[in-house]
């Protein structure tokens, strides 16, 4: 190292004053066990399902770029119909599980979906301290059904 | 022999110059200087490098092995982890070749909306060199500053895209347009929230700032300077032998920018500059890195001013099939040269998926340039290439 310093380094004092500067400002951070933060309506935080409009058509699964959605269903008879025709039935969702462990949360299930039964949800709060916990039932989507945000408005 | 001549001999045998094997030194793979996993495996002459072997594939996905058995769809969600600092600028030059092979063409709404997303990528990206360039040559101060206002950055991608890294938001034959629109609720379009044009416009005053505040922390700061000038110099025939491409090449003296030479995007409606340096140091790579943030918030301000409105999406067929053929598209991503080589036979999934990563191409370089110098210049070098090893070994 042949280069000499001079001192006192003027852009090092430069620096200390614009670091005083900062010192005086507020942070802009939440401080968040204590303090909420909001995040935006499109946040892809978790996905939310409504188990009224899957009819079992396994789409999501399919598409799924890692195959974390575990479907299983029954198919139920319909009840009466009319004397002599076949028997209507229907699909019945027996077992709903994404494992968020898996998940890359990026969406293609919920685009995909033509009954309307996935939802993003910015919900953020459901880490767990094991892996395995992460798999989570319909039950527990379902919940997450209450937290999907209005559609918010657009620009023009 | 008698028993002077002995004595003779041994003297002379200690008194010739002791010859030490270079020593052999690892560095990383878990050294925080090296962005990830790169392990440098580095032969070492007292404080000299003689010469120095990158060991990657620490981080190796496999990602064209992926893509071979995913529908276009699914990659687009794969290849915005290849670069996660820059993850919308790493699907734009595959959704382009897709949009080529299969012939259609995003509606011009859709090309702006990539257009300012892929810039506020470059900043985010930029923003994250900055704060970490002086942190390995011993500066923790620039990064409060340039990581406290890349989070007003992703939250504009958050706002838009619902995703802070992996946006996903690209589509063949446009941007995400909407969700939703069965049966039973309404269609949750995707375009632009309210207030977008508003927010960024102050995020880019905001960005000015700390170009300003990076320029009193980072630039005149002698200690940097005597860390980083002369430090690493890249002439620019090396630089285009080993095929550097960005920032990297430009800051030894080529003004070479896809930007401006392919135009892609909008890119040819909108006016802007492209940095360059003549030195080829590791200064001159970190000024490269500021202007272009400044660039940036150039082109972004006319972006607002002239994004037209319009539909976000071009009809496509729902089940997507490119025909039989293959292309090379490339884009300018924040490290530069972005590439995709595509294949298809047909089918819903593309036959072969070369990426032409830019850190892999950026890094090639290190063997010769570390060559001779100091093991204290190793890191500030290193530091300077600015590469991400989920790039280089993808």
């Amino acid at each position: 190292m042949s280069k000499s310093i001079n001192f006192p380094f003027p852009g090092l004092f430069r620096g200390m004053g614009l670091t005083l500067k900062t010192m005086v400002k507020r942070a802009p951070v939440t401080m968040y066990p204590e303090v909420q933060e909001v995040p935006v309506p499109r946040a892809r935080g978790v996905i939310s399902l409504d188990v009224d409009n899957c009819t079992v058509c396994m789409l999501c699964a399919r598409e799924c770029p890692d195959w974390c959605i575990y479907i299983e269903g029954h198919k139920e008879e319909k009840g009466e119909t009319k004397p002599g025709a076949r028997m209507r039935t229907k699909n019945l969702l027996d077992r709903f599980d994404i494992d968020y462990g898996l998940c890359m949360y990026c969406g293609i299930c919920v685009e995909v979906c033509p009954f309307d039964a996935l939802f993003w949800t910015p919900e953020y709060e459901y880490s767990e301290p094991r892996v395995a916990d992460l798999l989570h039932n319909k039950e527990k989507l379902t919940e997450w059904l209450a937290t999907v945000p209005e559609n918010p408005a657009l620009e023009s | 022999m008698t028993s002077r001549e002995m004595m003779h001999r041994s003297e002379s045998a200690v008194s010739i110059e002791l010859q030490t094997p270079d020593m052999t030194l690892n560095i990383g793979p878990q050294h925080p200087s090296t962005h990830g996993v790169l392990r440098l495996v580095a032969k070492v002459d007292g404080e000299r490098i003689r010469e120095v072997e990158p060991v990657i594939g620490y981080m190796h996905r496999g990602y064209e092995k992926l893509a071979e058995v995913r529908t276009y769809a699914q990659i687009t969600a794969l290849v915005n982890r290849i670069d996660w600092v820059s993850g919308f600028a790493s699907e734009v030059p595959f959704i382009l070749g897709v949009e080529k092979l299969m012939g259609v063409e995003a509606p011009e709404r859709a090309q702006w909306i990539r257009l300012i997303l892929s810039e506020l990528a470059r900043i985010s990206s930029h923003l994250v060199f900055i704060s970490s360039y002086p942190l390995e040559l011993g500066a923790t101060t620039p990064l409060m500053h340039s990581l406290r206002e890349r989070e007003y950055i992703l939250e504009l991608i958050e706002e838009v895209t619902g995703g802070r890294f992996h946006p996903n938001f690209n589509r063949v034959g446009g941007v995400k347009s909407a969700y939703g629109g069965g049966s039973t609720t309404k269609k949750q379009s995707m375009d632009l929230p309210a207030g977008f044009f508003k927010r960024t416009s102050e995020a880019m005053d905001r960005m000015d700032k700390i170009c300003d505040d990076i320029d009193t922390l980072v630039t005149g700061n002698e200690l940097i300077k005597m860390r980083t000038v002369g430090v690493g110099i890249i002439p620019p025939d090396k630089a285009l032998e080993f095929g550097l491409s960005g920032p990297n090449l430009r800051a030894s003296g080529v003004a070479y920018d896809l930007r401006k030479s392919d135009s892609y995007l909008t890119y040819d409606q909108v006016e802007f500059d492209v940095v360059s340096r003549p030195g080829g140091d590791c200064y001159d790579r970190y000024l490269v890195r500021l202007h272009e943030v400044r660039e940036s918030v150039k082109i972004i301000r006319q972006a607002i001013d002239m994004i037209p409105s319009g539909p976000l999406q071009a009809k496509v067929p729902r089940v997507l099939k490119a025909p039989k053929g293959h292309v090379y598209s490339r884009a300018e991503n924040p490290k530069g040269e972005f590439g995709y080589y595509i294949v298809s036979e047909g089918g819903k999934m593309p036959y072969r998926l070369k990426i032409r990563s830019t850190s892999f191409s950026n890094l090639t370089i290190l063997p010769w340039i570390l060559k001779g110098q100091l093991i204290p210049d190793l890191v500030a070098i290193m530091g300077s290439l600015d590469f991400v090893l989920g790039d280089v070994d993808r």
